[in-house]
């Protein structure tokens, strides 16, 4: 990114093949949209172009990274008006179409899709510490540097992540299985 | 030991990062019931499972839009160098407050690096650029600590029209948002560190001046902007500077509003 910053913008292209798919998978698992987090990733690049020089290098690359793609992500929401609607999480949201077929499907394809749905449930902040520990391994650290808060309440919020997915797919897999 | 650091201790198991002598205590506190050991091993196990969440591949769309807009880049930034030196001698003039002595030796160093580096050699021009752009960023510090509020507020408008900024830039924005006498040059100090919203350095200064301010106006300006970049953690310090300070009754209801926002 050093040398980006110093006007060798090839090297980007360097950056775009280590880390799309990464940041693919961390907009796809906050948003299951694919067309979306194809348009996410490509602001992430515009913008690392766009505010290169703020790149100290003092940090890792990867937690700079994330945090533009953080707010890339707010900054949709933002414009959409539907980040205050995603951060609610309340009884009432763990309501799900029933997927067809669920009764017959093998235990493996039922807890895969609990998962996917407990997980679009969750609240943005608690998602996104859990998508950055569990499946891009960022340490509680680099997550808090992209929060903006501390280390102790990342974990936290990792745990209360985890505490919500078991009660959330409690819930779904109950009335998956009354129906 | 209370409850969110039994948390903490269950967050760094599920991350593998427990040292032995927490591994120890994480079994004691699981043998003497203080952790329910089945909803423990429940929520392990749906960590594990986590590797059964779907994603798909992005489509070749994704990396043909990327090298268009990389290559449009490329050429939009050889054709920006010239153009660039010319708008900031443009705008260097109409600063006529500003010491001549500083004109004096940025015509001589512009004309020396042009008159060394200017030709056909593309990296030549990026590298002048590059020159340009740090030039009117010592500029702007300089005139930031000048004595004449309408040259600080000249100076937070020339950190509006560039095109990057280093953390020395950033950093003297932040102390005038801080110390400036003029409660005009605050408000456009925030304003002109919003646009640098992305950068974490920008986004913790704001956050951290917030306790500092005494003026309504730049109370709201900052809590608009803080709404508007969604720095979420300004709420606490916006309820510190609740606490702390007697603000006006429609300011106060502002900074309420505001963390609720956040």
């Amino acid at each position: 990114m050093m040398k980006v910053k110093d006007g060798d913008f090839d090297k980007l292209g360097l950056l775009f093949e280590r880390h799309n798919r990464a940041l693919f998978s961390f907009f796809y698992r906050k948003t299951f949209d694919s067309q979306l987090s194809e348009d996410l990733v490509q602001s992430v690049f515009e913008r690392m172009l766009k505010y290169r020089a703020t790149y100290t290098g003092s940090g890792t690359f990867t937690t700079w990274m994330f945090s533009i793609a953080r707010n890339a992500h707010i900054d949709h929401y933002r414009k959409e008006k539907r980040r205050k609607e995603d951060e609610i999480l309340d009884e009432e949201r763990i309501v799900a179409d029933i997927p067809s077929g669920y009764a017959e499907m093998n235990e493996r394809k039922k807890q895969k899709i609990l998962l996917e749905r407990a997980l679009e449930q969750l609240t943005d902040d608690k998602k996104e510490v859990l998508i950055l520990s569990r499946f891009e391994g960022l340490r509680y650290q680099e997550i808090a540097e992209i929060q903006g808060v501390s280390e102790s309440a990342v974990k936290v919020r990792m745990f209360r992540a985890m505490k919500d997915l078991k009660e959330i797919v409690t819930t779904l897999s109950e009335e998956f299985s009354d129906e | 030991m209370n409850k969110e650091e039994y948390q903490q201790l269950i967050a760094d198991y599920l991350a593998g990062t427990l040292t032995s002598e927490q591994q120890k205590q994480m079994e004691e506190l699981l043998a003497s019931g203080e952790i329910d050991f089945i909803d423990f091993k429940a929520m392990e196990q749906l960590h594990e499972q986590m590797d059964l969440v779907y994603v798909p591949e992005p489509t070749a769309e994704m990396s043909a839009r990327f090298y268009a807009m990389l290559e449009k880049e490329k050429e939009a930034s050889s054709g920006k160098a010239i153009l660039n030196i010319v708008h900031w001698l443009r705008s260097a003039l109409e600063y006529v407050t500003f010491p001549r002595l500083a004109y004096a030796f940025s015509f001589m160093v512009i004309g020396a690096f042009a008159g060394n580096w200017l030709g056909p050699n593309h990296d030549r021009i990026e590298q002048l650029t590059n020159e340009v752009q740090t030039m009117q960023q010592v500029m702007m510090v300089s005139m930031l600590e000048g004595p004449s509020t309408t040259d600080r507020l000249r100076a937070v408008n020339i950190s509006a029209q560039l095109p990057e900024v280093d953390e020395t830039a950033i950093q003297a924005l932040l102390f005038t948002l801080n110390n400036d006498p003029s409660v005009n040059v605050r408000v456009q100090s925030i304003e002109a560190l919003a646009r640098w919203g992305d950068n974490p350095l920008v986004r913790e200064g704001l956050v951290r001046s917030i306790i500092f301010q005494e003026s309504d106006i730049v109370i709201v300006t900052l809590a608009d902007a803080m709404v508007e970049l969604g720095v979420s953690n300004a709420a606490q310090e916006f309820q510190r500077l609740i606490n702390e300070k007697e603000l006006a009754g429609v300011t106060k209801n502002k900074v309420e509003s505001t963390i609720a926002a956040l």
